[in-house]
């Protein structure tokens, strides 16, 4: 159980921009006609941020068919990630497996893969995480709907770089020796040229396959370079 | 009430993004793509980071969310602390607005 509260506390750096950006969801979601109960549903429901405030953005325009297809498209990332976690999770039961799939965010991802890699992670810990943003989201979200257009962008106070920092700061874990150095100035540029040449959500998935491929090719040649 | 119907539509696409790979890789990972998958975290934790710095609007705009991620990596080198990265981060990005960077 301690395990779960620290993988909850962990989450707490974040909360202030789950939040900021939960108020905006909640209020964007209620200018397109959803009621503050619905908004809540919402998160509630299918937890999925970017995926939401696209949603949100189509739901005059577009059908229920082209909103959960481009939600399909956006969460793809999480193929990735879900594959990156799951050599840690091998020797949980299935139920636990489907249990900690519900709730992954990029957020409590991005902290239990940290804790894992130093050794300090586990199940409970991550489930810690999950529920930690699970928790805070939809708050967001809820009160912001019940504010309306009261919100103010969270941009004009940095609060849109709290996730950045944040995963800047889990970054640090795995910079350990050269090729971790590589692969993440590698993917970051790809990642910055995706952004500006590619429709947004393909960026990650394809920056962090390759970026990731890079440091496994670079591993190779690095031992190749060995054995000569 | 038809919102909860696309609600219900797009949770198990979600859903299904999370669990596959996890169930999938439920016994035994390959080593070459364990290796692989190591370096997962750094690549994508790199390709959060690095858009939202210098592509915030999404095309390339070097500005104080630029300066405030500069400042939040010599925090984050210094202490590898996520509390304090982000608090060094958006600190630095008060300030520069203040003085009307």
């Amino acid at each position: 159980m301690k395990d779960f509260w620290r993988g909850l506390l962990a989450t707490l750096p974040l909360a202030p921009g789950v939040v900021a950006f939960g108020l905006l969801y909640g209020m964007m979601a209620r200018q397109v006609g959803f009621s503050p109960w619905e908004a809540w549903a919402m998160s509630l429901i299918v937890h999925a941020g970017s995926a939401q405030f696209t949603a949100v953005g189509m739901w005059e325009t577009d059908g229920a068919v082209p909103i959960v297809l481009t939600t399909l498209v956006i969460n793809l990332r999480h193929l990735l990630l879900g594959a990156s976690v799951a050599p840690y999770l091998r020797g949980l039961s299935p139920l636990w497996k489907a249990l900690l799939a519900l709730w992954m965010s990029d957020e409590s991802y991005a902290l239990a893969i940290t804790a894992y890699e130093q050794g300090r992670g586990n199940h409970l810990y991550f489930l810690g995480a999950n529920v930690g943003i699970y928790l805070s989201w939809p708050t967001g979200g809820l009160l912001g709907a019940l504010l309306g257009a009261a919100i103010p962008d969270p941009s004009l106070y940095g609060l849109d770089l709290v996730f950045p920092l944040g995963f800047l700061g889990l970054l640090t874990a795995f910079l350990k020796d050269r090729i971790g150095v590589a692969v993440a100035v590698a993917a970051g540029g790809l990642a910055l040229l995706g952004t500006v040449l590619l429709p947004g959500r393909w960026t990650i998935i394809v920056a962090g396959m390759l970026g990731s491929g890079l440091g496994l090719v670079l591993e190779e040649v690095e031992r190749a370079w060995k054995r000569s | 009430m038809e919102k909860v119907v696309i609600f219900f539509g797009m949770a198990p696409v979600t859903y299904f993004t999370r669990y596959t790979m996890i169930a999938a890789l439920g016994r035994e990972v390959p080593p070459l793509l364990r290796r692989w998958l190591r370096y997962v975290p750094p690549a994508v934790l790199a390709a959060l980071v690095v858009p939202a710095a210098l592509a915030p609007q999404g095309h390339l705009e070097p500005g104080l969310p630029a300066w405030a991620v500069v400042a939040g990596a010599f925090v984050a080198w210094r202490t590898r602390s996520v509390l304090w990265t982000i608090v060094g981060g958006v600190a630095v990005f008060w300030i520069l607005r203040m003085l009307g960077v």
